[in-house]
Parts: C-alpha cells; structure tokens; sequence
C-alpha cells in the first residue's frame, strides 16, 4: 500500500473521534454538573481487581455499566406506534454525527514525495461547510420522525417545538457564520482554517459572528438553554418519551456526538483549527534605534510549515503540557485522598488505594512526559533534514506526521474546552421559556446577524481583505 | 391587605441579558474549581460510606431503657401506647417478679411502618423508660414482619454509644454507672 492510502486509512481514525469522546463527554457532564453544584459526583460503579483495590476510574466506570444497562434491557416498541420510523428514527442523529467528522480538517496540508498533496480532512470539499450544514440538519428528522412515530402527545409535542426551534436557529447559524466566509473567500474549511492560520482567529475578527454561531449552535445541539425538547417540566421527556433501552441509547449518543462535533466545529471556524496563536505575535516586537526587542515572537502564518520547523519545541511543549496536566491531577487526587481521609468511612482502605494507585500512575506517566520534553526539547532539529524543492521548503515524512499529530492534538484541545463551555452554560442557564425563544431566535439574533453581515461586507471591501 | 410586591426593575444590562449569562458563568466555574480544588470545603457526604452525624436529640428509631440489674424500666403503665396518634406500640402486661414493682410488660412492640416519629411516646412516658435517641434514621428491610421491633431489639443497645453525661443510659449493666448503681438497687433504692 502506498503512503497516501495509509494517510487516508488514519483519516478514517480521526473521523471517529467525536465517537470516542462521546464517553469522555458523558463523564464531563456527570463530574462537572457535580462540581458545578457542590457534589463530589458518580462514586458507585466499580472494578473489582484482587488486592482490595476498587477502580472506579473518576466515574468513567459508570459510563461502561450504563452501557451494558442499556444493551441488555428489553428493546421495548408501545403497541401504538408506528414500528419503521419508530426504529428507523434514533439511527439518523448517529448516522449524520458520524458522517459530518469527515469535513473536518484535523491537520494541515502534507505533501509527499512528488507533489502529492493531503488535506487533513478525509472529504474536501468546496461546498465544505454548505455540506456540513446540510448533514448536521439532518439531524432534525431523528426528533421529527421519532416524536411522530411514537404516536404520543408529549413526544409529538416535543418533537414540534424541538423541531420548529432547530430550523429557526439555522437561519441565524448561516448567516453568522457568513461574514467570516466572507472574509476567507472560500468554503472550504481548510482554506478557512489557512486563512486564520495566516491573519488572526475568527472570534477576533468576527466577535459578533462567534457568539451567534455559539448561541445557535447550542439551539442546534438541543442543550440547554434551548433544550425545550425535553422540557422534564411540561412534556416528560419531550420527543424520546417513548424510547428505552438501546434505541433511547443511541438518541443519547447521537445528541453527545453533536455536541463534541459543534465543538470541533467552532473550533475550526473561529478558534483557528490547528493554528497555535491567536493572531500575528511578531506584531509586538519592538524595533528601537538601540536594537529590537521581542523579535523572538514568531511570525505568522502559523501553519504546518512554522510547526515542522519548530518541531522540537512543539513536541516539547505537548509534553510539558501533558506533565503539568498529570502532575496537576495527581495534586488533586491528593487532596481528595486526604479530604476522604478525615472521614470516618465504611470503605477507607479501599478508597485510599484506589487514590494512592491513580496519583502513582499519573506521576509516573508525567515524570516520563517531563523526560520526553527535556528531550523534545533538546534532541528534535527538523531543520538539518529539510530540503529544498521548486524553492519551497520540504520536510521528510516523520516530521510532517509528528506536524499533523501535533496539530490533531491542537484541535483536540480546543474540541475539549469548547465541550466543557457547553456543559458549563447547560448547568448555568436555566431554560427559556418557548416563546422566549422563538422571540430571541428571529428578532434579536437574525437581525444582528443581518446587521453583521452588512458590516463586514462594508469594512471587508473598504480594507479590502475579503474577495 | 394584601402585601403588593413590586417586580424588581431590571436594568438596560440585565434587560439584554448577556451580561448577566458571564456573571453566571463566572460563579459557576468557582464552584467547580472549589470543588475540584479544595475538595475538603464540600459540604456534601459521601452517603452512605460517611453517615452524617445526627444529633442525639433527633427523633430516631425507639429504644427502651435498661434498669441496673438488666430488666426493662417500663412498668406497662399503658401511658404510650395511649399517647400514640398512630396506634403503633402493642403493649402485653403481665406480673413483675420484683415486689417492689407491679407490673412489666411480657410485650412490646413498635410498629415502624406505622410509627409517625412524634415523641409523644416519650413525653408521656413516666418512668423515663422509652427514648428515641439511638440515631439511628434511616431503617432497611425486606419485609414488613421486620419492621415490628419488639422488646428484645429495643433493650439491646449499649451504654458506650452513648454520652458519659446521659446517667441513665450509664446505670445500664456495661455502663460507667452499672456498679454503684446496681449496689443502690440492691439496697432497695429503686429511683
């Protein structure tokens, strides 16, 4: 096989990823909502291993048991609904959360031996985000089809107003994301993320946008607080009433996906993708007539090439950053461990161990990646490999796919605080009342949406960035 | 009259409300980090590996109290199961052995699926011989035949569960007070 199919076959990897993180993110939520609200958070489910020790892996263990529930439980279908769509209905929001990863750009442009050219999304498309909308809307039939299928009031009801209210906002996600399209000149998401990589982020350039784009896209995901779906209040569960079992598990999994995927998706568009910094550092650099300070501060664009030429500080500070991550959690298993400690407990013993054996691991790996990053550090010089072709600097393969690895890691990142924004606004903000909604949807946020609109198209032609 | 309370007047900030969704954020994150951080200024348990500490004067589970020689100290005087709104004790008297007292009760029992944790019980109890401080709150079964406590269950707890102060828990046989106790009840002293 040849490297191209290789490098196509790990896209397909990367496209799974907001599946992945689908556990993470439900222990995100279960952990944060708990220390949001002065709880310690899921403590029960366990591992038994010999030795006394119980793994409850910070209550990822939970996630796995909730699975297992799930699976095993009878796969119930009421009498009065309609059996295709009732089951054909919770396979939609999985199906489009799986398919739209696959727009988006986890690295920048490798080029093989010979010119070959690899984006870093597995389909790039022109259309890119007109493509992405459109798979990501299709989510909506999931609740429509679902909430008709059932043939229930509550689920009909919920259905309706999710439904009314997801393609609401979709007017107003279009149109803010618009002025940054608008900017870049292209809809395709590497271009936009090449553009950021080159100028500055997209929530700098266009602030109004980001938080129309955020607001929406919340409306979108059906998170609170626009989760009127659900309303628990009025509506039981809202479109999913009558759904158990696996089928009410894969409606769950589908709305997680959707959130890390808007995640990524904010991130590619106005956190700047892979791009390290925010806008061009070496702006701030001082030029006097006694010499020029902070001339150190590197020059944009901050693409692949800046990352493989500074490839070893990059591994470098990945590494560091892991180690202070892991140092920092084993401080904090620490003071849980003692905090455990001063109780009388029924399971101290086990308790303690379980800590004792996390804080080792976590020390041990962060010691190990305080290592890896002296050597990064120190060892890593792409600069004496690099060669010259057509005038442009070419780097070998393992120091573009150390670039992408890195660059994955980059969005990752950004994927993963953005997931923790939409967990710390659900357990922020109450929910709006329906009519609030709509009102907020179309009167407030379409027309600052239009007004943006306008204004960048003014400023883009006066400045003459845009195309 | 009725009291007229004004809606508070929100201001242009709170009005566009986004101001406030940041305020709201900002003390959101404090709790989180205070929790993450500083785990020991939680103010939730870890129900039920840490109990909470009830305190003794907590209407709990019935107890029933223990003279110095290990007989009950009711004397089935009926004044309880009286008392009781929830007609819950069932109370059988017979002749007590001791002279000195004339009844004592071949059965006591508490229903505490019926029991409404009042007191009254205890109020109206003239020999101070049924408590309900064993702090003990939260009760488990798998049927109803075990929720009727009876005589034995209520006498069998132990003087080092409680506070050196309650005497009369002391005066038990194993307390701190048995032995001096037991030689006054000997003697003929039976208050």
């Amino acid at each position: 096989m040849t490297i191209e199919m290789w490098l196509t076959l790990a896209k397909l990897g990367l496209v799974l990823i907001p599946f992945a993180l689908v556990p993470v993110m439900i222990l995100l939520e279960r952990r944060g909502a708990a220390f949001i609200q002065d709880r310690p958070g899921p403590s029960r489910a366990a591992i038994p291993l010999p030795g006394g020790l119980r793994i409850r892996g910070f209550g990822m263990v939970h996630n796995f048991t909730d699975g297992v529930k799930l699976f095993f439980k009878e796969s119930l279908v009421p009498s009065f609904a309609y059996k295709p769509f009732y089951i054909l209905a919770p396979a939609i929001p999985v199906v489009t959360a799986v398919l739209t990863p696959a727009l988006i750009p986890w690295f920048g442009p490798i080029t093989l031996d010979g010119g070959v050219r690899v984006v870093g999304q597995f389909l790039d498309a022109n259309s890119g985000i007109l493509a992405l909308f459109a798979l990501s809307s299709l989510s909506v039939y999931g609740v429509v089809l679902g909430s008709w299928a059932s043939n229930s009031k509550y689920s009909l009801l919920g259905g309706m107003r999710a439904s009314a209210m997801m393609i609401s906002y979709e007017v107003s996600m279009g149109l803010g994301a618009l002025g940054l399209f608008l900017l870049v000149g292209s809809f395709s998401l590497t271009a936009v993320v090449e553009w950021q990589a080159a100028h500055a982020w997209g929530i700098l350039v266009q602030p109004v946008g980001f938080f129309l784009f955020v607001t929406s896209m919340f409306a979108e995901c059906n998170r609170s607080p626009f989760d009127v779906a659900e309303g628990e209040s009025e509506l039981v569960a809202g479109f999913h009433t009558e759904y158990s079992a696996i089928k009410f598990a894969l409606y769950f999994m589908g709305e997680y996906c959707h959130i890390v995927i808007a995640s990524a998706l904010i991130a590619t568009l106005y956190l700047g993708g892979y791009s390290p910094f925010p806008f061009d550092l070496h702006a701030f650099s001082i030029h006097t007539e006694t010499g020029s300070y902070f001339d150190w501060l590197p020059k944009a664009p901050y693409d692949a090439a800046f990352i493989a030429r500074n490839l070893g500080t990059w591994i470098g500070i990945f590494a560091a950053g892991t180690a202070i991550l892991l140092l920092g959690a084993a401080a904090i298993v620490g003071a849980h461990k003692k905090r455990y400690a001063s109780f009388k407990a029924s399971d101290q013993k086990a308790r303690a161990k379980e800590y004792g054996f996390f804080i080792a691991v976590f020390a041990i790996i962060g010691l190990l990646a305080i290592v890896g990053a002296v050597g990064a550090f120190t060892q890593i010089d792409p600069a004496s490999e690099a060669t010259r072709v057509d005038g442009v600097v070419r780097y070998p393969l393992w120091v573009q796919l150390a670039t992408a690895a890195i660059q994955v890691g980059i969005v990752l990142a950004k994927t993963l605080f953005f997931c923790w924004v939409f967990v710390w606004v659900r357990w922020t903000v109450p929910r709006m009342r329906y009519d609030q909604i709509m009102a907020l949807g179309w009167k407030v946020l379409l027309n600052v949406a239009l007004v943006n609109l306008l204004v960048t198209a003014i400023v883009a032609k006066l400045v003459g960035v845009g195309k | 009259m009725a009291k007229v309370v004004p809606r508070p007047e929100l201001t242009f900030w709170e009005r566009i409300y986004f101001v406030e969704i940041f305020k709201g954020l900002a003390t959101t994150i404090g709790h989180a980090a205070r929790s993450l951080l500083k785990p020991e200024t939680l103010p939730t348990l870890d129900y039920p590996e840490v109990q909470p500490d009830i305190p003794r004067d907590y209407r709990s589970q019935h107890r029933l109290m223990i003279r110095p020689d290990g007989e009950s100290r009711c004397v089935a005087c009926f004044m309880c199961s009286t008392a009781c709104p929830a007609r819950c004790i069932n109370i059988v008297a017979e002749e007590s052995p001791d002279h000195h007292i004339e009844k004592r009760p071949a059965k006591f029992e508490i229903d505490l699926l019926l029991c409404v944790f009042c007191g009254f019980c205890v109020e109206a109890c003239p020999c101070d011989a049924i408590r309900m401080d064993t702090k003990k709150a939260v009760m488990a079964g798998d049927n109803r035949a075990s929720f009727v406590i009876d005589k034995k269950q209520m006498m069998s707890w132990n003087p080092k569960d409680y506070p050196l102060e309650d005497t009369q828990s002391q005066k038990a046989p194993g307390g701190a007070l048995n032995a001096e106790a037991l030689a006054a009840f000997k003697s003929g002293d039976h208050h």
